[in-house]
């Protein structure tokens, strides 16, 4: 008697069930194809992210020894401006130069210069801005947009040459309007992880010959405007090979960890396609035997 | 162990003495007072960082110049030509440079930044006949930019094809 019962509510719990499972075992399926799709675009998107690690770190070793050849470079062009002690003008018209690049992924190297621009334009909105890089004049664009006299692009693919910095100099000469002072602003690499936006002066020709210490200096009266302006040339370079090095270094690091978090996530769906793809089955398997036994 | 940790703290403080910032900590210790510190440095390269040498002659475009120790401070543009370093040693390196700026700091330390700088044996004569041949062409033919960009050129094979053997 109880066997006969303890026959009967299976079949009922079964038919209950089977209502329900009728009503929608396609969801399962769908689910499941899914869930199988999703995995495979992020076993595609590891893979992807990790190739532009390796990249980013080959890159990455011969943007440094690139830098410190343009630190040796750039410190050496400094050195008149530091034994003559030339401070930079604090009125009349400004420039302030960023150096960016046109590639995205590579963490906050873009927001953060972007930012310390924006901070120094707050206190001197009259600047003018060249921007090297096509990210940060998108930032920039959106709230300073009438400051931009001149932008670049095509930076940032290849360890930079000094014929580009060269040309940038050129360019801004070429405007013709004279600057009293000059800032550029770019990104110093403190070590492989970490980086700072900084600042340095380019200093002009009236403030060099205004410095404290200038009448130390024998030199002929027109090299002080061929000197700042090569000068100018080079610090744009020395800013662009730091800042590519920046920039290599963050897009490891983010794509490194891009590579991680997508490494969880094809861990955790691989177990919920398994878990999905259990479940399918065994609806399949109490849907055939729940069938088999009804028709006994 | 206490030894270990003292070694390792004492490593890492000289490694902290020894990161250069960036106001450039030029080694304060003074140059020989018979010697002038060299500094040459390209973009891409330093041929001379820091090295204390005898004298180096310049190609200015006042003209040519030696410096020796405590020469006064002077700001030069450099010419293409040779510059000529005698190292400590007695050796005399040769270096043809297409241009840049040379200065003289107080204190016996010359700051050269050029451009481009290549020994002089680097050099081959043929290509130099070569090149001169596809500049003269282009000094008197083609937009007035690309005829100034001739000139400069002539003038740096000119100069360098009188040095190059």
């Amino acid at each position: 008697m109880s066997s006969l019962r303890a026959s009967v509510r299976p079949v009922v719990q079964a038919a209950k069930a089977a209502s329900y499972r009728s009503r929608a075992p396609a969801n399962a399926y769908a689910t499941l194809r899914e869930i199988e799709s999703r995995l495979k675009s992020i076993k595609n998107i590891e893979k992807i992210t990790n190739t532009m690690k390796i990249v980013a770190s080959t890159k990455l070793s011969r943007a440094q020894r690139a830098m410190f050849d343009s630190r040796a470079y750039g410190e050496t062009s400094d050195e008149i401006f530091k034994k003559a002690e030339t401070v930079p003008a604090t009125e009349g018209n400004k420039l302030i130069i960023v150096s960016s690049s046109d590639k995205g992924l590579c963490g906050g190297i873009h927001s953060q210069i972007s930012k310390a621009v924006r901070a120094r334009l707050a206190l001197e909105p009259d600047a003018d801005l060249v921007i090297l890089g096509d990210k940060a004049k998108i930032q920039l664009a959106r709230t300073y947009a009438s400051n931009i006299v001149l932008s670049f692009n095509q930076i940032g693919k290849e360890i930079p040459t000094f014929a580009e910095a060269q040309s940038i100099a050129d360019q801004i000469f070429k405007l013709g309007k004279k600057y009293d002072s000059i800032e550029i602003f770019y990104n110093r690499f403190k070590s492989g992880i970490s980086f700072e936006p900084t600042s340095v002066p380019a200093f002009t020709e009236e403030s060099l010959q205004t410095s404290p210490n200038f009448s130390a200096y024998d030199i002929e009266e027109d090299l002080a405007q061929d000197l700042t302006e090569f000068a100018l040339a080079n610090a744009i370079f020395w800013a662009l090979a730091e800042g590519h090095a920046c920039e290599q270094s963050a897009r490891r690091s983010a794509m490194d960890n891009a590579s991680k978090n997508a490494g969880d996530m094809i861990g955790r769906y691989s177990i919920l396609y398994n878990r999905t793809r259990q479940a399918v089955i065994t609806n399949e398997l109490v849907d055939i035997i729940t069938g088999a036994s009804s028709l006994q | 162990m206490s030894a270990l940790r003292l070694a390792t703290r004492s490593v890492l403080r000289s490694r902290q003495l020894a990161a250069p910032w960036r106001g450039s900590f030029r080694g304060y210790a003074e140059v020989p007072s018979d010697r002038i510190r060299l500094n040459l440095t390209l973009p891409h390269q330093s041929i001379y960082k820091d090295v204390d040498v005898v004298q180096v002659n310049l190609p200015a475009t006042t003209g040519d110049l030696g410096v020796l120790a405590n020469h006064v401070p002077t700001v030069e543009q450099l010419r293409p030509g040779v510059i000529d370093v005698v190292e400590e040693s007695g050796a005399t390196k040769q270096f043809f440079v297409s241009g840049g700026f040379a200065t003289v700091q107080p204190g016996s330390l010359l700051s050269i930044n050029a451009i481009e700088a290549f020994p002089v044996e680097d050099f081959s004569p043929e290509a130099i006949r070569a090149q001169l041949a596809e500049a003269q062409k282009n000094a008197t033919s083609g937009s007035e930019i690309d005829q100034v960009e001739a000139k400069i050129e002539l003038e740096v094979l000119e100069a360098l094809a009188a040095v190059a053997k």
